[in-house]
């Protein structure tokens, strides 16, 4: 089971999909773009842990992060 | 002539202390008849202290999981992690906090400048944390061009810096 969190202002939302699931694999790609298209930076972790940003949905992701747009404090 | 003064002065005195007695009265029935002054949901955003500490929480939840072994240890015993930027090398240390909680270490691990950058919106502590870490990891020049620079007080002891 792949996982998109999506920090927000209720905490994170997590949404859960199967990966191996042709639609579910479409709509997690759909949401990708939608929220990155809105400014959200994705980034997944490595197998060593360091963050990696991605610029393109990877569908062998298994745990994709999206932090909104930065701003200065 | 001086107990006179005396009566007029008691009087005085005696009035003053009843209107005080009154405006107390009605302060306390204004305060009284206020809605929870403390609900979470009338301050700032609508809502949004409405399970601040459950979300606060699963924040620090996530910055724990996402830490590297060694980030986790200085956090959880000092509240503050340091990550290294991704283009420059600089070592920059995140403290515990929404905003100004950054700051750009010299080689011997004294703050030269703060930088501050949030996630926009209203976030926790740790996931705002979270992304001023990947930001600094994965985008550091991105991320200080957005940021505002301020200076560190240098003339006073800062007890967060020593290590």
């Amino acid at each position: 089971m792949a996982t998109q969190i999506v920090m927000d202002r209720t905490g994170d939302t997590r949404h859960n999909f199967d990966a191996k699931n042709a639609d579910a694999l479409a709509k997690a790609e759909e949401r990708f773009r939608a929220l990155t298209g809105a400014g959200f930076t994705a980034a997944v972790r490595t197998s060593s842990g360091e963050p990696v940003v991605k610029r393109t949905f990877d569908p062998n992701a298994e745990e994709t992060l999206f932090f909104p747009r930065l701003v200065g404090g | 002539m001086f107990r006179q003064l005396l009566r007029n002065a008691k009087e005085r005195l005696r009035l003053f202390l009843s209107e005080c007695r009154r405006r107390a009265r009605v302060l306390r029935e204004r305060l009284r008849q206020q809605p929870d002054r403390t609900n979470p949901s009338s301050r700032f955003v609508p809502g949004f202290l409405h399970g601040y500490g459950a979300r606060e929480a699963r924040g620090f939840e996530l910055l724990k999981e996402w830490l590297s072994p060694e980030q986790l240890a200085q956090y959880q015993a000092r509240s503050y992690f340091d990550v290294t930027g991704c283009h420059s090398g600089k070592r920059y240390r995140i403290s515990h906090g929404n905003s100004m909680n950054i700051h750009e270490l010299d080689g011997a691990g004294r703050p030269r400048f703060g930088w501050c950058f949030a996630p926009k919106g209203y976030l926790v502590a740790g996931d705002v944390m979270l992304a001023q870490k990947i930001a600094l990891e994965t985008d550091e020049r991105g991320a200080l061009a957005v940021a505002n620079k301020f200076s560190v007080p240098t003339g006073r002891r800062n007890t967060l810096f020593d290590c």
